[in-house]
């Protein structure tokens, strides 16, 4: 594994009875670069976000992070490492208001000891959620419901919080999913500032989006990887135009 | 810049407005108790002092049920399993190793962390409808095997448990005391609410509303869902056990009724009657109760007709509970009174 690598998968596999979801998989994805994984439904994306972040573990193959194999390791210790995520259906604390949503994402920043005194004592956390509130323009409706939010302002909140705990390795899934056009733009800007610092797995269906935004491109079709490259090679790639592209264009 | 400042200032508000009504609650609980004391002791009254802190130390088994169901989203059907777990060893200890409150209540607490470990190992690993009968399952296999140990005086329970004083280093309470044994009962009801009040304002009890909320997601604020829920589990166990160390002071006895479904299931019925997701609820939810079965009791033996058909309408009127219909709008009277200040 490569320094500029901060993630790398290889040879990962999972099936679910017959279906093989994913399988044979190898790619990485650089520090400080967007990598993007494209394919149309069913090539086993988000199926490989479940595999990299803990949620599922694989049948074969390997996942590094940081120079450690962390192959297994369950989701909440991953999130420790620094390898956060955000999901492709708004996955938030409803019933809680959007300032706890995000105070309880930042909790993680928090010294262990501080879990049973009181939460307001959590400065780092408070501190961490109201700059979150702030840079994704959430400040004047902090104390509603999560909830009660509008679409647009839930998946803000969503990428929000998968930023709370200052990731190393932020793994976007589908961020713009059912946003207007205005909205996506918004939010591709937003990503692409946050990259540098960050490192991003990015699952996308706006080929646009996609083709402005990534450093590098993976192709999944099937489960199976099809391509990889720059995003002007991917482009260019017959079998990639054939499987995916084809039906656009 | 100033937008955060207000932002701040609005969400400690609503924090303090939220605390603030749970005080109050609590502390009416408490003033009325105190008056209900004043005048039962002013009147030579026993009976009424007994079944009041029959009432608080039931109220401190619905206290657990609230810290699981209200809480952390667990609905447990087996909480008299520890209730009654408490009792028994409060009462074998009282009766066989030293006739001492805090023998008893301290032998409880260490036996409980270590019953309640175990039961929860066992109860965590399933969710929704699954843990409720896990927990049912569970408190009715320690019911039968209480029922026919005879060691432990099988059907019948343990009887002649020793009167004791409740020594407090200055001075002593007599348990034989009604009205002194219905203060110290308060003091400790009152303590186990306000811990577990406090526990739920902290990171800790934030991560369980959490999990109530939305539990797949908490792995992915860097926590683990499980040893939260496994934490909450052992805590409200402590709570019930502890709630039921009192009882054999108070009777001289214990029964296996005491790990009975009926047992669980009023625990349940005090909650939402006094409304999930409040904890004071649970006090007033038990006292209400209470009250209910000791007076229809006393008109007919068929009581739980009645009672069962009160819990429905309570529960198509006042969904929330007593305290869930009252704590909003203390909440609003607060937060107009702190606007006007």
């Amino acid at each position: 594994m490569s320094e500029a690598e901060l993630l790398r998968v290889d040879h990962l596999a999972i099936s679910f009875g017959a279906l093989q979801a994913v399988s044979d998989l190898s790619f990485s994805a650089r520090q400080g670069h967007i990598t993007s994984v494209i394919g149309p439904n069913g090539a086993g994306k988000s199926t490989l976000f479940n595999l990299v972040s803990g949620a599922l573990k694989p049948q074969r193959g390997r996942v590094s992070f940081a120079g450690a194999d962390v192959t297994g390791w369950p989701t909440h210790r991953l999130l420790e490492a620094g390898l956060s995520r955000s999901f492709q259906i708004t996955n938030l604390f409803f019933e809680l208001s959007v300032f706890e949503n995000l105070r309880l994402a930042a909790q993680v920043l928090e010294p262990a000891g501080r879990a049973l005194l009181p939460a307001a004592r959590s400065t780092v956390a408070r501190d961490r959620a109201e700059e979150l509130l702030e840079d994704f323009g959430l400040s004047a409706k902090a104390t509603g419901l999560a909830g009660h939010r509008s679409h647009g302002e839930q998946r803000r909140l969503e990428i929000a919080m998968a930023l709370a705990c200052r990731p190393k390795l932020l793994l976007l899934d589908e961020p713009t999913q059912g946003m207007s056009h205005g909205d996506t733009q918004d939010t591709a800007l937003m990503i692409k500032g946050l990259a540098g610092a960050l490192t991003i797995l990015l699952i996308e269906h706006d080929i646009g989006v996609v083709m402005n935004l990534s450093d590098h491109v993976v192709v999944m079709h099937q489960g199976a990887k099809l391509a990889e490259g720059a995003p002007k090679d991917v482009r260019d790639n017959a079998a990639v135009q054939k499987a995916y592209l084809g039906g656009v264009h | 810049m100033a937008e955060l400042a207000v932002l701040r200032t609005a969400v400690e508000a609503g924090e303090r407005t939220v605390i603030g009504g749970q005080h109050l609650l609590a502390g009416s609980f408490v003033a009325l108790a105190l008056v209900f004391a004043a005048i039962a002791g002013a009147t030579g009254d026993t009976f009424f002092f007994r079944l009041a802190t029959e009432a608080l130390i039931f109220a401190g088994l619905a206290l657990s049920v609230d810290l699981l169901l209200g809480y952390t989203g667990l609905l447990s059907l087996g909480q008299a399993l520890f209730f009654g777990f408490g009792a028994y060893v409060s009462g074998l200890v009282l009766k066989h190793v030293a006739p001492s409150f805090w023998a008893a209540v301290g032998i409880t607490l260490a036996a409980t962390l270590v019953v309640g470990l175990v039961a929860g190992i066992i109860a965590i690993r399933a969710r929704g409808v699954y843990f409720a009968l896990i927990t049912f399952g569970l408190a009715q296999v320690a019911f039968k095997v209480v029922f026919n140990s005879r060691g432990i005086g099988g059907s019948d329970g343990i009887i002649g448990i020793p009167q004791i004083k409740v020594e407090f280093g200055l001075f002593a309470v007599d348990a034989q005391s009604p009205a002194g044994f219905f203060l110290v009962t308060l003091a400790f009801m009152m303590l186990l609410y306000g811990t577990c009040a406090y526990l739920m304002h902290t990171p800790f009890g934030r991560m369980l509303m959490a999990i109530r909320t939305n539990e797949s997601r908490v792995p992915f604020l860097g926590f683990s869902p499980w040893r939260a829920k496994l934490a909450a589990f052992v805590i409200a166990a402590v709570v019930a056990a502890l709630s039921g160390s009192l009882y054999p002071m108070l009777r001289g006895l214990v029964s296996p009724e005491l790990l009975a479904f009926q047992t669980s299931g009023n625990a349940v019925i005090m909650v939402v009657i006094g409304g999930v997701g409040t904890l004071v609820g649970a006090l007033y939810g038990s006292v209400v109760l209470t009250v209910l079965k000791s007076v229809i009791g006393t008109f007919t033996e068929h009581h739980l007709i009645i009672i069962g058909g009160l819990f429905m309408l309570s529960v198509i009127f006042f969904p929330k509970g007593l305290a869930g219909y009252a704590r909003p709008r203390l909440e609003r009277w607060l937060a107009r009174r702190t606007e006007r200040a």
